[in-house]
């Protein structure tokens, strides 16, 4: 007899929801602000018929990624927009997720956003996903004590050493076992002139010297002009050293320039912001970020779904929100000059749809070689082996 | 006519059971053999048994097995150390027993989940409790960060587990003690036979078949981890506490590969069967040579 409600629900649950009128649902971080809470009421005030349901996910970014992916799963239309990574856009769009909105974007809008975001945002030449904010990693530094920012990774080695006091360390990183050290570790590994993977062809590049020279470079790092503790290190931890004064040099995103003009350090001028460092004969090459809104496949209604996306990636809103949160708009219109010439040298993330499983491979053996469980050369070898498994057994 | 309704009462229960277990399993199964993931757009495509042979050769794979088996072997013998004192000595107590009973029983009746953020909390390095408790005894100087290093946050996990599920074992156990003859007890008695004697000769070999249920229970239920796991540790730091079940979700819903992660799924299913099987063969050898 217990069948019977159960058969009711799951009828129930296929033939799904009444349609009244128009809603859309996206999964976003907390709003800790409230700024996305005041974007969708003005929203609703411009367009009566549609309502917008916005919950509030978990912090951590890859959940929000998992949650995504149940509900695409599952077929149902569970999230009409997406609030969407640049390195799941490969993913989802590969999977026949989102919605190719190429023909969407209107010319003025395509002029005013970042052609880096852009790219990031497309899959095989469509776009999927439109840009609302950038990201790159960036150099910071001491204006107070060093007289002009490092260009090379000697000479940021030698500043670091010369600068660094009992009190204050030399260079602060992210080298926790995240996407966060992958990212790092690009910039250092393009900074030598290296690669990970070839996108188009597959190709892993892990075994070749660039890559060995970029990961022993961040291993000599570690007790020498980095504090030992770095390899647990995340953004905030190494952000709240570098504010309190106790070190010469911090790689990090750019939220932490707007946040740095709060605090003595900044408010007295004494922290200057660098594209980061390379070899000699090299180019500074930044790991490229960035958070934009895509739409699901599954949405019942694409229109009012385009409406809400256009609608926030407007110059007027992302200016809110950059005002609000702190974080760079990917229209050329509203980035600060500073971070201009940061964000003229940032490189994508291989656009591959395995990304998360390419990263979790290169992340498992770089926090190895760094807790000194293995070799790095042992490590790279391992990684570029596992990782050539990966991209050749899902292309056969 | 009682055969028929009989059949009948058990037929929204077979109902049930086919929808929310057997076409999982059997699911699972068929797609370990199909290369069914984003490359393949979602289409599943025949793969023999090329899943399995990537399992083979899988370091990360390898590494979450013996993580898995690991914190099986030290959590279920801790716990069935545990629950068998317990058992013993609750045995032997004349009044309360059942208020003993009911308040070990605690830990088991609560959400895993639920215990593992207590548990994360009582790990925690700076807001902590054990490390609260430790500072003051002048154990340590600073602050322990539990959950953070390889070795400690495996330990943490592993006395999680022993104190939500011990309680399961010593249930079990009691039981099986409370089903002893008493007459057995005075016999060997009689003959001369002191405390050793009688465990080894009367409680042991009827407590075994009660042995070999808690073990088994607990054995599959361990090697199963997830919640515990992936609420206290996410599988960190550097991958050290990641079980099979957690690899295995990574792989199904990160990173998409359906028929790889169905094989994942399938593998320690395989590995517990043959266990179990060799667990009962033993007992019985065990059993026949007792009596």
């Amino acid at each position: 007899m217990a069948v019977i409600p159960i058969l009711g629900l799951f009828a129930l649950s296929l033939r799904g929801p009444a349609r009244l009128s128009a809603g859309l649902s996206i999964l976003m971080e907390p709003d800790g602000t409230g700024v996305w809470r005041d974007l969708f009421a003005e929203f609703e005030k411009n367009h009566p018929d549609i309502r917008v349901r916005l919950v509030e996910g978990p912090p951590a970014t890859n959940t929000r990624e998992d949650m995504y992916s149940t509900s695409f799963l599952s077929g149902a239309a569970g999230y009409d927009i997406v609030y969407c990574d640049v390195i799941w856009v490969p993913k989802f769009a590969a999977a026949g997720w989102l919605l190719d909105l190429t023909s969407r974007l209107s010319p003025a809008d395509r002029q005013d956003l970042l052609p880096v975001d852009l790219r990031a945002g497309s899959y095989r030449g469509r776009l999927y996903q439109v840009p609302a904010f950038t990201d790159a990693g960036v150099l910071y530094y001491r204006k107070d004590l060093v007289p002009r920012p490092p260009e090379t990774f000697d000479e940021l080695e030698r500043m670091a050493r010369e600068f660094k006091t009992s009190e204050r360390w030399g260079f602060l990183w992210q080298g926790k076992q995240y996407e966060g050290l992958v990212t790092v570790y690009l910039e250092v590994l393009w900074g030598f002139g290296g690669e990970w993977i070839d996108s188009e062809t597959g190709k892993v590049f892990l075994d070749r010297p660039e890559a060995l020279h970029a990961l022993e470079f961040l291993k000599r790092t570690i007790g020498s002009i980095s504090p030992p503790a770095v390899t647990t290190y995340i953004e905030e931890d190494t952000r709240n050293l570098f504010q309190n004064g106790r070190a010469v040099f911090l790689r990090n995103w750019p939220y932490v320039w707007t946040l740095m003009k709060e605090t003595p350090l900044g408010a007295e001028g004494r922290v200057g912001m660098a594209p980061v460092v390379h070899a000699p004969g090299r180019e500074s090459a930044a790991t490229l970020g960035g958070w934009g809104f895509a739409i699901s496949r599954f949405t019942r209604d694409p229109e009012a779904a385009w409406q809400l996306v256009n609608f926030l990636t407007g110059p007027e809103q992302l200016r809110k929100v950059q005002l609000r949160m702190g974080r760079v708009p990917s229209r050329k219109s509203l980035v600060p000059p500073e971070f201009v010439p940061v964000l003229e040298a940032a490189r994508m993330r291989p656009p591959i749809p395995e990304y998360a499983q390419a990263s979790d491979i290169l992340q498992r053996w770089l926090s190895a070689a760094l807790t000194e469980s293995a070799t790095p050369l042992r490590a790279l070898n391992e990684a570029a082996r596992e990782t050539r498994l990966l991209l050749g057994e899902a292309r056969q | 006519m009682k055969r028929k309704s009989a059949a009948l009462w058990f037929l929204p229960a077979l109902v049930l059971l086919s929808i929310v277990v057997l076409y999982p399993v059997i699911r699972t199964l068929a797609l370990s053999f199909f290369h069914d993931s984003l490359a393949t757009g979602f289409r599943a495509e025949f793969a023999g048994l090329a899943n399995f042979r990537r399992l083979v050769f899988d370091s990360r794979f390898h590494s979450s097995l013996l993580t898995t088996t690991f914190f099986t072997v030290v959590s279920v013998a801790v716990e069935f150390l545990f629950g068998l004192l317990l058992a013993l000595s609750v045995d032997a107590l004349h009044g309360w027993r059942s208020l003993v009973r009911t308040i070990f029983l605690v830990p088991w009746t609560l959400p895993t989940a639920i215990i593992a953020v207590l548990w994360s909390w009582i790990f925690n390095d700076q807001y902590g409790v054990l490390n609260a408790v430790l500072m003051r005894m002048g154990l340590v100087e600073s602050p322990v960060t539990w959950l953070a290093a390889p070795s400690t946050a495996m330990f943490a996990i592993i006395a999680a587990d022993v104190w939500k599920s011990f309680p399961f074992v010593f249930i079990i156990l009691l039981a099986g003690l409370q089903n002893i003859p008493q007459d057995l007890y005075e016999a060997i008695q009689i003959d001369g036979g002191g405390r050793w004697a009688s465990f080894r000769y009367v409680t042991w070999p009827h407590l075994l078949p009660f042995v070999f249920v808690a073990l088994i229970f607990r054995l599959v239920q361990a090697f199963a981890v997830f919640d515990l796991v992936w609420v206290m540790t996410g599988g960190g730091p550097g991958g050290a506490t990641e079980t099979v079940s957690i690899y295995t979700y990574q792989t199904y819903m990160r990173y998409l590969d359906l028929g790889y992660g169905s094989a994942m799924a399938v593998t320690p299913v395989a590995i517990l069967a043959l266990l179990g099987i060799a667990l009962y063969r033993l007992v019985q050898m065990k059993y026949e040579e007792l009596f």
